[in-house]
């Protein structure tokens, strides 16, 4: 939440000689961030940014008393002035019979006054307009003025527009509509709080914006000033479902204190009789079911220093204690104290009096420690991070490009059954419903969004999604990359995957012709599949492999086999042989056929011909021809029967 | 006799000045050199000559050879030279170099590989955990209240599923804090853990994407105090950002650290004094804080024995807040424009 406050607004509760940019200064470093600092005139305003847990912090009087604490902290004298206020002679008419509810309002005030609606004084349309509120009116200005310096929204009603004798506060139900202040419409979800008259019509949308018929006018002569401290929950949902951010709203579903909500309707009613001549013609209503109950906290010395690395002064966190608001005591070990109502919402255990202690005193002066290692741990070096960085280095040299894709896809972009997917409830938008099954239609959406580019080579390493039942999905890790290029090369692409295996010492990878629809391959580590090559069409062949079953068989085992004494002798066979018959069966039937064959490679294919590179090699002797020989026959013989090879 | 050897001499000098390759010179070293070479042949005739004029002729036939080797070595080197000058004249060392493939790691995949090695190096463990997780462990285990804001389905993406009876409702991690939980399921302290993961928020503006990542630190020990968290921050700041950089901790607010802080660092622009970049000198990092006792509760561990601390930061931040990548669009990062992302 982001506020401005006026220097000399301040001044009026903050008594101290720091200048606008040291109280800057300090709460930044102690409590909530001054982002600027403004010259308006001969004043200051201080833009500020208020943590959710401090709405307390959302107004002068807030910022005042934590400006003052701070400061003595840091050894600048300073003192913070409570506002002085006194609660007024009524007349004991009762104008208007009010019913609130104490599931939906925590405290209900509300008195009425005769007014005279005008402009408002040069200075109190300076302090609101400067601190970022447009003056509308003598009237509705003073309940911004108020929601200002004390915290606590306030609203006004006109009276004799109202014209009830009874305002009943009630759950909305769905449908209801309504017309707020600014001549919006909305239809209310149910649930929202508002207030109806005898008529049963809507006049307030409570804790969030006041509504067309009931609000001040120029002609307004009598006003209901009325302020409640509501469920903080329900302003949420209202305001968020509705759309509607006032200050007002902002500020109720941050929980905020109601005791400041009678502080609230002391200082408005003694702005109206100075702004707008106006007179009491009511006794006070207050409907306070949810009173807050006190609270005593504790923390010992020695966790404070335990947690804050240094030793604390008691004494100081003492005097920062108080200066904050607490009634705090210092007993032999500990700290007591008795929290404020305003900091009830965020003070609990005695780890966040240590927060009080140790941010006020300044962090800056704590020194930067690294943490001792106090257990000896293994470092493990090859764990799958240290591979996915490996393969990811591989596709950089081999001149791919890593992209990152979003996890959730499209209904087009979704691979698979609908009713497989894990599906978000509450999507950004349609491009982002599933949590996809596979990368490659992401890939592919790269590629066509890059259209300009005759040339792509991709890849990404990321999660897909398994739906399982009554558990969290299963997350696994993929490897998936695209190649579009004139004349897309299958065996590139094949060539580049058993190498990037190779290089992490995983061994027996097969290719086989695919069973899915598409034409490619399936491929195998071992038994276990891997994934598949997809031949999309010349330009483009995509690749998406089972990245978790890389990592189990990931090695950077080395086995040493002795240099060879003796050398190979190498020749290249070729055939004719049909098309037919895929190279793996023809090499694996050439292997079988000695123990002395160490190397088996298909050098070249043109047409029927395909010339295989044969190396022989014997540990033990030198190899002779005849052996070779008597091989080399059986190779051919075999073939032939086998496959109807013949010898070129 | 004589003679023979100076017509020998008077071919053979002008057949080596005029060879033009290492080869033809080979041969003709041959042709009058070899074992079967005219001057060779020639010498061999010596018994002819009567013995009064074999010194005679013995020298200058050592002449003769003399001055053939000496022309064939001077030769050779000429060659040389002029091969040298050819591929002088071939080389244009202006031409572009026929380089090998190199292609481009995404600026996130570079920000982890870096956080990850400056964190390992003062012995954090890198882990990962899930992205679709239980409320319980994003929201209800770190001490956020039922009615936060976070876990309403305008910030957080819930998954179509049925509510777990202990777990609560299914949803996608809105931070890697969910990851403190399943650490300390996990093992025992001392905890030192770095979760680098994929997390998702509802927005998407110029500073917001829906998937992000964030790198989150925890530490869990005996003694841990807040002095030890800004140390390990002021360690990572430069080692990350540069020496130069400084950071500081200021007061902020979580659910699951108590006390919180905002991380900030020294703006590298202005180095500190303050510019159009920063506000004030300071550069926003990111959240940290003393680990809530709630939240050691729930992870099994005893809030009086062990404190600890957590931070959780964006890699895709800390990269934009590099010197120089100084980006003005986060979704750019996520947009997969090749042009962009082959520019580093």
């Amino acid at each position: 939440m982001d506020i401005k406050i006026l220097d000399s607004w301040l001044r009026d509760f903050l008594k101290t000689k720091a200048n606008p940019e040291k109280i800057g200064e300090i709460l930044s470093a102690t409590s909530v961030s001054v982002d600027r600092i403004e010259k308006s005139g001969d004043d200051y305003i201080y833009d500020i940014e208020v943590t959710t847990n401090r709405p307390d912090l959302a107004s002068v009087t807030g910022i005042a008393r934590e400006a003052a604490a701070a400061l003595n902290q840091h050894g600048i004298n300073a003192s913070y002035e409570e506002p002085r206020l006194k609660t007024p002679e009524t007349p004991k008419d009762k104008l208007i019979e009010i019913t609130s509810d104490p599931k939906l309002v925590n405290r209900l005030l509300a008195v009425a006054m005769k007014v005279e609606v005008g402009d408002s004084s040069k200075e109190t349309r300076e302090r609101i307009e400067r601190s970022g509120t447009r003056s509308l009116n003598n009237v509705i200005d003073v309940t911004n003025y108020v929601m200002k310096e004390i915290g606590h929204p306030t609203h006004v009603f006109d009276l004799d527009r109202l014209n009830t004798k009874t305002l009943t506060v009630r759950e909305a139900k769905s449908g209801e509509t309504i017309e707020t202040l600014d001549n919006k419409k909305y239809v209310l979800r149910g649930g929202e709080i508002v207030a109806v008259d005898d008529n049963g019509r809507i006049v307030d949308l409570l804790g969030i914006m006041g509504l067309e018929n009931s609000v001040v006018t120029e002609k307004t002569k009598r006003i209901l000033y009325f302020i409640n401290t509501n469920e903080p929950t329900r302003i949420r949902k209202a305001s968020m479902s509705l759309g509607i951010r006032t200050e007002a709203a902002v500020l109720n579903e941050k929980n905020i204190d109601s005791e400041l909500a009678y502080k609230a309707l002391l200082l408005g009613i003694e702005l109206f009789e100075k702004n707008a001549k106006g007179k009491l013609i009511s006794e006070i209503t207050d409907i306070y079911p949810n009173k807050v109950k006190e609270k005593t906290v504790s923390v010992r010395l020695s966790r404070i220093n335990k947690l804050i690395g240094i030793e604390i002064e008691p004494q100081k966190a003492l005097k920062a204690l108080k200066d904050l608001g607490f009634e705090a005591k210092l007993l032999k070990e500990s700290i007591e104290v008795v929290v404020p109502s305003f900091r009830l919402g965020d003070i609990e255990i005695e780890e966040d009096l240590i927060e009080e202690i140790a941010r006020l005193q300044g962090y800056e002066n704590l020194p930067n420690i690294l943490p001792p290692q106090t257990k000896v741990v293994a470092h493990r070096f090859a764990d799958g991070f240290y591979w996915e960085k490996r393969v990811k280095q591989a596709f950089k040299y081999w001149g791919f490009t890593e992209v990152y894709t979003y996890s959730f896809v499209s209904t087009e972009l979704f691979e698979g059954p609908l009713e497989e997917a894990v599906e978000i409830n509450n999507p950004l938008n349609e491009e982002f419903v599933y949590m996809r099954k596979t990368l490659v239609p992401s890939l592919l959406k790269v590629v066509s969004d890059n259209k300009e580019q005759e040339t792509i080579k991709i890849f990404e390493i990321a999660n897909v999604y398994h739906k399982r039942k009554g558990d969290l999905p299963q997350e696994l890790l993929t490897l998936a990359g695209v190649v579009k290029k004139e004349k897309a090369n299958f065996y590139e692409v094949k060539g580049l995957i058993e190498q990037l295996l190779t290089d992490l010492g995983i061994k027996d990878l097969e290719f086989k012709s695919s069973d899915k629809t598409g034409i490619g391959a399936s491929l195998y580590v071992g038994k276990e599949y891997l994934g598949e090559i997809e031949i999309l069409d010349n330009n483009l062949i995509d690749f998406e492999l089972n990245f978790e079953l890389i990592l189990k068989n990931a090695s950077l085992k080395k086995i040493f086999k002795p240099l060879s004494k003796f050398p190979p002798i190498v020749e290249d066979l070729s055939f004719n042989i049909s098309k037919s018959i895929e190279t793996k069966s023809v090499i694996d039937e050439i292997k079988s056929k000695s123990k002395l064959i160490t190397e088996v490679e298909l050098m070249d294919q043109y047409d029927n011909s395909r010339t295989f590179h044969i190396v022989y090699q014997d540990p033990e002797k030198n190899l002779t021809t005849e052996e070779v020989s008597q091989i080399r026959e059986k190779i051919i013989s075999d073939l032939k029967e086998k496959f109807g090879a013949s010898l070129k | 006799m004589e003679e023979e050897l100076i017509s020998i001499k008077n071919s053979a000098i002008p057949l080596i000045l005029d060879a033009k390759e290492e080869k033809e010179l080979e041969e003709l070293k041959l042709q009058f050199l070899g074992r079967n070479g005219k001057l060779t042949l020639a010498l061999k005739k010596i018994t002819k000559v009567p013995p009064e004029k074999r010194k005679e002729f013995g020298m200058l036939a050592n002449e003769v050879k003399e001055a053939l080797e000496e022309a064939i070595l001077n030769q050779a080197k000429t060659l040389k030279g002029s091969v040298k000058e050819k591929i002088r004249e071939k080389i244009d060392v202006t031409n572009p170099g026929i380089k090998p493939p190199l292609g481009h790691l995404h600026l996130v995949t570079q920000a982890i590989d870096e956080i990850t090695d400056i964190f390992e190096k003062i012995g954090f463990e890198r882990v990962r955990y899930p992205e679709v997780e239980w409320d319980w462990y994003s929201f209800e285990a770190l001490n956020f209240p039922k009615n936060h804001p976070a876990r309403d389905d305008w910030e957080t993406f819930f998954i179509k599923e049925e509510v777990h009876p202990k777990y609560g409702p299914m949803i996608l991690t809105p931070h890697t804090s969910s990851g403190q939980i399943r650490e300390m399921q996990r093992r025992k302290p001392p905890i030192r853990m770095l979760n680098i993961a994929k997390t998702y928020r509802r927005q998407s503006d110029i500073s917001h994407v829906p998937m992000f990542h964030q790198f989150e630190g925890l530490v869990i020990d005996k003694d841990i105090a807040i002095t030890h968290l800004k140390g390990t921050l002021d360690y990572f700041v430069k080692s990350f950002f540069g020496e130069n950089r400084k950071s500081r901790i200021r007061p902020y607010h979580f659910q699951f650290t108590e006390p919180s802080f905002e991380v900030d660092v020294s703006c590298g622009v202005c180095n500190g004094k303050g510019c159009k970049v920063c506000k004030s000198g300071w550069l926003e990092l990111g959240g940290a804080g003393m680990v809530h006792p709630n939240v050691l509760k729930a992870g099994g561990i005893d809030p009086q024995e062990y404190t600890g601390f957590a931070f959780g930061f964006g890699p895709e931040r800390c990269m934009m807040m590099k010197e120089g990548l100084e980006l003005d669009d986060l979704r750019l990062i996520y947009s997969n424009k090749l042009e962009f992302l082959e520019q580093f």
